[in-house]
């Protein structure tokens, strides 16, 4: 076993954190989840000149050919500096899905725009219901001479907003006894006739939207790869994707450790810093035990998924730890960290929130033991 | 990165794992289970002497002194085999006190003891811990007076658990009063045998012994010095950075047994395992037991690589025996009522190892530094926290 990244990716990591520590300062973080975009084209290009946006995907299609583990190590960055914008929804949620789902002309059409920031795709799959369960999409989708047409409500579609596609998840063929039988993945125009989007007012305020889709018409080649193949598309897809969260969410861990470090060696109370006390230090010790446990389950679900082998039950057994014990993390810290960190001024409450935001994205630690549960054939 | 093991790794955990299949005798894995796990027992010494003859039980020692020269890797990966499989998995001779004299002892003293432990002859029993000083390992007082040719010893040593079972006691002792207190503890072998010391058992909840060693003008020779006089302090903490480490495998194999009792049993009407709160259970003590295995592994990539791991061997430890005690309670909780039924009784699941393991887990957190002592560590010396 062999706990390190390698050259290339620690120059990656160290590349990624220093850009985002330049260009995403939290002064940034904050401007964005008051702007109605929520990114800045210019940001967004430079990250697609490094070559991020592409990094998933192979060289013919515009991509560079990396490893998801790759991936993890730039979204542990991004998470880290509480990124905002559409880049995980285009690149891993948007990205993943083509790259799995498309045919080679979706691929062609796709893919190279996706690696050049010069389309941003988002993927709406979750409905009212809150649930992850594929069984519960009623967005149906009708085939009418050369056109589907599309009905339902999407919610929780991030950044659906500024996306030029969405890929939208709906049902071709009842629901059977099969999980994500009947359900098809189609390519709408974000701004096609019938598709209305609204920015939902979140906890992290990061730009999830709703889309109702009211008798939306696409092009019969829309359909993204086969009828009524969606649900083993997404099936690939959305544990990769909880991987990728999982890395996001180490990163924000790493930083709120430090910040609360930070805060425990310089606050000083009955005479000597905080951090000297018993109790500061063992909510500290915690803390890092979080984020080292973190990191560790994290990059042996990425490596298994890098390596194409069996991944399915590291990526839902990271996904169920990284999930509590990143709240967790942050309660420690805002412990640690007394009134000062329950103030809007200080960073801390972007960590809070991104917090239960991830742990609520692609199913919480109930949901994925769940998962694991099935999984053990328990 | 890579989370795998080397095919040779794999295919050494088979062989390890057929031996044990079939020289790990009734008797030897009753006894290990009476003695609590740790090594001496007529019936362990029998069967690990077979297993060190493969070098397994010394494997990343050098070959000259009969080890295989093997991988940190490798070395864990056996512990955690035989902690998995319930044979003796608490050694002092062959992963504390041999580790130490490879380390700082003279040659005499390495060719006297080093071959004799990797072969498994001779167990060794930690000489550390008094009644007023645990925690506070440097307020140790056992006496031993320079006498020229020999050391006189004085003084009382408790929880001293192998003493019962050991050949050798692995004493730090105070050889100076006049110095700081980390300045003055050396540390000495002595033969259990030696005229002057009484064992006084003490019998845990968990039903194994431990022990009260008083020394009453014990006689040692100068030879059984290990390394340098007054250093003693020195090499059993930099000991504890490579040698605490806790293999999850022990409690990985109860888990695994509950895991099947939950399979098998059916209660209202339906199996234990097909019930959504203990499922959530079950999975959250699988994903708990496999962050243990990754920090375990971890300190041996650490070692291979020549760094040494310090925070993160009390991490592990502080994880891992957490771990224990909620696999224990789990247990408890999935058995309901019959759980605290002890072996023997007819209706006992798992021949009663959850009440067993649910008693023996308590000191998990506490022996080798509490899991409070490790927090500490980690806070001091993994982020730098300030002392005062």
């Amino acid at each position: 076993m062999n706990y390190d990244l390698n050259q290339d990716q620690q120059i990656l990591k160290d590349a990624a954190h220093n850009f985002l520590q330049k260009e995403c300062p939290t002064t940034f973080v904050r401007q964005m989840l008051e702007d109605e975009k929520g990114y800045t084209p210019t940001l967004w290009k430079k990250m697609a000149e490094l070559g991020w946006m592409g990094i998933l995907f192979p060289e013919e299609h515009g991509g560079y050919g990396g490893s998801f583990m790759d991936m993890a190590v730039l979204l542990y960055e991004t998470g880290y500096v509480c990124l905002p914008g559409p880049f995980f929804a285009s690149v891993v949620m948007g990205g993943l899905t083509v790259l799995e789902g498309g045919n080679e002309k979706q691929k062609k059409d796709l893919l190279p725009g996706i690696a050049g920031g010069e389309r941003i795709v988002t993927l709406a799959w979750t409905e009212e219901s809150g649930s992850y369960s594929l069984d519960h999409i009623s967005t149906g989708a009708e085939l009418q001479g050369d056109s589907y047409i599309l009905n339902g409500t999407k919610l929780f579609v991030p950044y659906a907003h500024i996306a030029d596609t969405m890929i939208c998840v709906a049902r071709t063929a009842p629901a059977s006894s099969k999980p994500g039988e009947g359900l098809s993945l189609f390519l709408v125009d974000g701004k096609s006739k019938g598709v209305s989007v609204q920015v939902l007012k979140t906890l992290a305020g990061d730009k999830q939207c709703g889309v109702i889709l009211n008798q939306v018409r696409i092009p019969k080649e829309n359909l993204l790869g086969n009828l009524n193949q969606g649900g083993i598309v997404l099936h690939k897809i959305l544990l990769p994707a909880a991987v990728a969260k999982c890395a996001e969410m180490s990163g924000g861990g790493q930083r709120v450790l430090e910040l609360t470090l930070d805060h425990a060696k310089q606050r000083v109370q009955f005479g000597k810093p905080i951090g000297a006390f018993q109790a500061i230090q063992h909510f500290c010790a915690n803390i890092l035990t979080y984020l080292d446990t973190s990191r560790f389950m994290t990059y042996q679900a990425a490596w298994k998924i890098s390596e194409g082998r069996n991944y399915e039950k590291e990526a839902v057994m990271a996904k169920a730890w990284v999930s509590d014990s990143y709240r967790r993390l942050v309660a420690l810290a805002h412990q640690v960290l007394g009134g000062m960190g329950f103030m809007e001024e200080h960073d801390l409450h972007l960590y809070f929130k991104q917090a239960k935001a991830a742990e609520l994205a692609f199913g919480d630690a109930d949901f994925h033991r769940e998962l694991l549960a099935q999984q053990m054939g328990w | 990165m890579d989370f795998g093991f080397k095919k040779e790794e794999e295919d050494l955990v088979r062989e390890v794992r057929a031996f044990i299949k079939k020289e790990a005798t009734p008797e030897m894995l009753a006894e290990t289970r009476q003695l609590g796990q740790i090594y001496g027992g007529p019936e362990g010494r029998k069967f690990i002497q077979k297993f060190a003859a493969k070098g397994w039980l010394t494997p990343n020692w050098p070959k000259e002194f009969g080890g295989m020269g093997a991988s940190e890797m490798v070395t864990y990966i056996i512990r955690d085999e035989m902690a998995y499989a319930r044979v003796p998995s608490v050694f002092v001779a062959a992963h504390m006190a041999g580790p130490t004299i490879l380390r700082v002892g003279n040659e005499e003293l390495k060719k006297e003891y080093l071959p004799r432990i990797a072969r498994g002859e001779v167990e060794f029993a930690l000489g550390y811990t008094e009644p007023q000083a645990g925690s506070d390992l440097v307020a140790l007082k056992i006496r031993a007076e320079d006498k020229g040719d020999f050391f006189l010893i004085n003084g009382q040593k408790t929880f001293n658990t192998h003493c019962h079972v050991a050949d050798y006691h692995w004493l730090a002792a105070r050889t100076d009063f006049e110095v700081p207190k980390h300045k003055g503890v050396s540390m000495i072998i002595v033969d259990l045998k030696s005229p002057g010391i009484t064992i006084r058992p003490l019998i845990t909840m968990a039903g194994w012994r431990t022990n009260e060693v008083y020394y009453d003008d014990v006689v040692v020779p100068k030879k059984s010095l290990v390394g340098e006089k007054n250093k003693g302090f020195y090499y059993l903490m930099a000991a504890l950075d490579f040698e605490r480490m806790v293999p999850p495998g022990l409690y990985w194999r109860l888990f695994d047994e509950i895991v099947q009792y939950a399979k098998e049993t059916v209660v209202d009407g339906k199996r234990l395992s097909q019930k959504p709160l203990i499922r959530q259970k079950l999975s959250q003590m699988t994903v708990e037991l496999e962050v243990t295995r990754l920090l375990y592994y971890q300190l041996a990539h650490m070692l291979d690589k020549g760094t040494i791991p310090n925070y993160q061997s009390s991490m592990e430890k502080m994880f891992a025996t957490e771990v224990a005690q909620r696999v224990a309670n789990t247990g408890m909780e999935v058995m309901g009522l019959c759980g605290q039924l002890k072996e023997g009784s007819r209706w006992a699941p798992l021949a009663g190892r959850v009440e067993h393991f649910y008693r023996w887990s308590v000191v998990e957190t506490v022996y080798a530094g509490t899991s409070e002592i490790q927090r500490n560590i980690i806070a001091l010396r993994g982020l730098g926290l300030p002392r005062e």
